[in-house]
C-alpha cells in the first residue's frame, strides 16, 4: 500500500513542474526538498554570500558545513578546498564544487530567469557534426518539435518576457510571449549599435521575469539586484511561485522541506517502492508511492542513484551499464570586459537585455557554439573582484579612483558554451567521505573536452568583436582553459537514449531498468545546448510528467 | 576597543587600511568602516588568520622604524605607499614572521570587501563607496 501516487525528490526547476502536472492530474504528490523555504529577507542581498559571488558562503544553501564533496585534483587548475589523501575535499561555495541552490525552488529561487528554446540543431549534435574523439556526443533521441508544445507551456504558464520576433535564429514562433521585453538599459542600447554595426543577428533575450503584470504577480521594478538574489516584489518567475504553489492549490501535492533523500525503496523486480529518507528531525523514514521522480539536479541525482545499490543492482539504480553519473557537463562562459568611453550603467535592472545566436552553429572547423550576451547589473564587489582590468592599480588613491571613474563605464559579454560530452567527466560516490547525514558524498573527476575548450576560445573573440564594436577602447578577459565543468547549469549524467546499453534513461525520461522511476531535471540531457538550461529542463519536465499521467 | 588588536595595533591597521583606499573627498577605508568589516571576518569566517594580521602588523611598524625611525602610522601617505610597494615587491623580507609579499594581496582583497561590499557586512558604511562610483539601490 502506497503512502502517495507520487514522490518528486527536488523542488527547483523540474520538480516543481512534475509536481505540479501530477498535482492537477488528481495525483497525490509529495514534493521533497533537502533545503529551506526561503523569504526574500532570508535570501538577503549578502554581497559577499550570494549565489552570484560566494567569497565565503551562499545566501540559498547548501550550508557551508557538512555538505562536502571531494574532487580529483586533476579536474581543476588550480588547488582548491582542501587536500585530504588523493582527493581534494570541497565545501559547496568553493570553486570546483558544482553547486547548485539547496531551498524551496532551487536555483530558481535566485536565477536570473533567462528562458532560452535550445535550437532544433542542439537536439542532434552527433549528426551535424559527427562524433570528436574522446567525446560522446549523440544526438537525442527527441526533437526540437517533441519539445515545442512544453516550451510554449512554459512561456504561457510559469511566464516569459520577450520578442518572440527577434528570435530568428529558431523556427518562427506559432505564439508570441506572453509579456513584452524588460525595458532596455542604457548598456544594452550601446551593445545593440555593435551588432547592428557587426551585422550580426540582435535579439531581445526572453526571461523568466514579469514585464508586465502577470499571473497574479506585479511587473519587475528593474532593481539592480536580480541575479543570485531574490525578487523584492515576486516579479521573478520561479518554481517556488509559479508550479509549486499551483501544484499545494489543487489539495493534492503535500512540500516537505529539509528533507534529506538517503535513499530509493526498491522492489528488486525492477521497480522502486519509494524512497527512504532522514527527516526534519534527523530521523530515518521510509515512504512508499507507486510512481518517483527524481529532481535533485545531473550531480545529486546521479549520486542518489549510486547510492541506492542493491544486491541485484549493486553498481546503483539504472547503473548496469555503467552510465549513471558519466558525460557530467555544464557551461562554459567564455567572454571579456571592456571599457568605454560613455557611461554604460544606468542602473536600470535586471540588466542581461540583449544576445546574439550568431554563433551557435555554424562556425567553421568548431562542434557547435554559444550564445552571447550582455550582463545583468553586477554588484560593485563582484566588478571590484572579477571585472577590473588585471592591469589597473590594486590599491591607492589611484584605485580608488579608478574605481569611482569607471564603475559605470566598464561592462562585460559573455554567454554559455554547447559543452562535447566526456564520458570520464563524472560523478561517482564516495563512501570514504560522509555528509551531515552519513551519506557518501559526490565525488567528481574528468574534465571538459578539449573541443569546448576550443570553442570557448572562438567564442571570447567574438565577444571582443562584439565588445569592441559597441564602441570599447580596451578589453580583457581570462583565456579558457581546461577544468571540470558542471555549476548551476549542470547536465547530462543521466543521459537520455533508446539504447540502455549508452544511455539511463528512455526519450520520456524513464530510467530503463525501472518501469516508475523518471528523472525530470537536466541529467537527461544528451548535449546541454549553448543557453541557459532551465526552459528546456523545465518543458522536458513537463512532457515526461504529462506522458506520465496519460499513460497511469 | 577591539577584542582583536590593542591600541597600537589598532593605529597601524588603521593607517594600513587607509593607504590601501586613502581618503579624498570620500572617506577612506577606516572611516568607511572596513576597519569593522575585518574585525568582524577575524572572528568569522577569516577567524584562522587573526595571527597574520598580527605578525603583518607588528612587521609593518618594525620595517617603519628601521626605515624611518617611527611608527608605521606616524608616517605620511607616501611614506606608507611605499613602504607597501616594496612589502608588495618582496622587498622586505628578513626577520617578518611571515612572507610579507604573499600575505599583502589577500589584505588588499579583504579591504576592498569591506569597502564596496553591502553595509551588511560592517563596511561601505551608509553605502558610502557606492555613492562614491554610482551604484544605487533601488528597490
Amino acid at each position: 500500500m502506497s503512502d502517495y501516487d507520487a514522490i518528486v525528490v527536488g523542488s527547483g526547476a523540474g520538480g516543481g513542474v512534475a509536481a505540479a502536472v501530477l498535482a492537477e492530474a488528481g495525483k497525490s504528490v509529495l514534493l521533497l526538498e533537502r533545503g529551506r523555504a526561503l523569504s526574500f529577507e532570508q535570501v538577503g542581498r549578502d554581497h559577499l554570500r550570494n549565489q552570484r559571488l560566494a567569497v565565503y558562503g551562499h545566501n540559498a544553501g547548501p550550508d557551508i558545513e557538512g555538505n562536502p564533496r571531494t574532487l580529483d585534483p586533476a579536474s581543476f587548475p588550480i588547488p582548491v578546498g582542501k587536500q585530504q589523501g588523493a582527493q581534494r575535499i570541497l565545501r559547496p561555495h568553493e570553486p570546483g564544487y558544482q553547486n547548485n541552490a539547496a531551498c524551496v525552488g532551487s536555483g530558481t529561487r535566485v536565477y536570473a530567469g533567462q528562458a532560452w528554446r535550445f535550437m532544433p540543431q542542439d537536439f542532434r549534435m552527433a549528426s551535424e557534426y559527427g562524433v570528436p574523439e574522446g567525446s560522446s556526443l549523440a544526438d537525442w533521441p527527441i526533437s526540437y518539435a517533441d519539445l515545442l508544445p512544453y516550451y510554449e507551456r512554459v512561456e504561457w504558464e510559469v511566464g516569459v518576457s520577450g520578442d518572440h520576433s527577434s528570435m530568428t535564429h529558431l523556427p518562427a514562433y506559432d505564439m508570441p510571449y506572453p509579456m513584452p521585453a524588460l525595458p532596455l538599459p542604457q548598456k544594452s542600447k550601446v551593445h545593440q549599435s555593435g551588432l547592428a554595426a557587426l551585422g550580426w543577428q540582435s535579439l531581445r533575450v526572453p526571461r523568466l521575469i514579469n514585464s508586465v503584470g502577470y499571473n497574479g504577480r506585479p511587473a519587475c521594478i528593474n532593481c539592480q539586484h536580480c541575479v543570485g538574489f531574490a525578487c523584492p516584489v515576486d516579479a521573478k518567475n520561479g518554481s517556488h511561485n509559479t508550479t509549486i504553489p499551483r501544484a499545494l492549490q489543487s489539495g493534492n501535492c503535500s512540500l516537505r522541506s529539509e528533507v534529506m533523500v538517503e535513499r530509493l525503496m526498491c522492489s528488486g523486480g525492477g521497480t522502486v517502492t519509494g524512497v527512504h529518507i532522514i527527516n526534519e528531525l534527523g530521523l530515518r523514514e521510509s515512504i512508499r508511492a507507486d510512481v518517483v521522480l527524481l529532481s535533485c539536479g545531473a550531480v545529486e541525482t546521479a549520486r542518489l542513484l549510486l547510492n541506492s545499490a542493491t544486491a541485484q543492482e549493486p553498481s546503483g539504480i539504472g547503473n548496469q551499464s555503467d552510465q549513471v553519473g558519466r558525460h557530467l557537463q555544464g557551461h562554459y562562459y567564455p567572454g571579456a570586459v571592456g571599457i568605454f568611453p560613455e557611461k554604460m550603467y544606468d542602473g536600470l535592472g535586471p540588466g542581461c537585455s540583449v544576445a546574439t545566436c550568431e554563433f551557435n552553429h555554424g562556425n567553421a572547423g568548431l562542434i557547435g557554439g554559444g550564445m552571447l550576451t550582455d550582463e545583468d547589473i553586477v554588484t560593485p564587489i563582484t566588478f571590484w573582484k572579477r571585472d577590473y582590468p588585471p592591469d589597473a592599480p590594486r590599491w591607492g588613491l589611484a584605485a580608488k579612483q579608478f574605481m569611482r571613474e569607471n564603475f559605470c563605464r566598464i561592462n562585460d559579454i559573455k554567454g554559455p558554451v554547447q559543452e562535447i560530452p566526456n564520458p570520464d567527466a563524472r560523478v561517482q560516490v564516495n563512501p570514504a567521505v560522509r555528509d551531515r547525514y552519513g551519506i557518501p558524498v559526490a565525488h567528481l573527476s574528468g574534465t571538459s573536452h578539449p573541443e569546448t575548450v576550443r570553442t570557448a576560445t572562438f567564442m571570447r573573440e567574438r565577444a571582443i568583436e562584439w565588445l569592441r564594436a559597441s564602441g570599447a577602447v580596451k578589453v580583457w578577459g581570462q583565456q579558457p582553459r581546461q577544468y571540470l565543468s558542471g555549476g548551476q547549469h549542470q547536465a547530462g549524467t543521466c543521459r537520455m537514449g533508446e539504447d540502455p546499453a549508452h544511455s539511463v534513461v528512455d526519450s520520456f525520461c524513464r530510467v530503463h531498468s525501472h518501469s516508475n522511476l523518471f528523472i525530470a531535471d537536466a541529467s537527461p540531457h544528451v548535449s546541454n545546448g549553448g543557453f541557459n538550461p532551465v526552459e528546456t529542463i523545465m518543458a522536458l519536465a513537463w512532457r515526461t510528467t504529462e506522458n506520465i499521467v496519460a499513460s497511469w | 576597543m577591539s577584542a582583536l588588536f590593542d591600541e597600537c595595533q589598532l593605529r597601524c591597521l588603521a593607517a594600513l587600511l587607509d593607504t590601501l583606499i586613502p581618503p579624498d573627498d570620500f572617506p577612506g577605508a577606516w572611516d568607511a568602516g572596513v576597519g569593522d568589516y575585518l574585525q568582524r571576518q577575524l572572528q568569522g569566517d577569516l577567524a584562522d588568520l587573526g595571527s597574520s594580521y598580527h605578525d603583518f602588523l607588528r612587521c609593518l611598524d618594525a620595517a617603519a622604524r628601521h626605515l624611518h625611525k617611527r611608527d608605521f602610522a606616524d608616517l605620511a601617505l607616501d611614506a606608507r605607499s611605499e613602504l607597501l610597494h616594496k612589502v608588495e615587491n618582496h622587498q622586505i623580507t628578513a626577520s617578518w614572521m611571515l612572507e610579507p609579499g604573499k600575505f599583502f594581496p589577500k589584505i588588499v582583497e579583504h579591504c576592498g570587501e569591506g569597502y564596496y561590499s553591502d553595509p551588511g557586512n560592517g563596511g561601505n558604511r551608509e553605502g558610502i563607496a557606492w555613492q562614491m562610483i554610482g551604484f544605487e539601490v533601488r528597490g
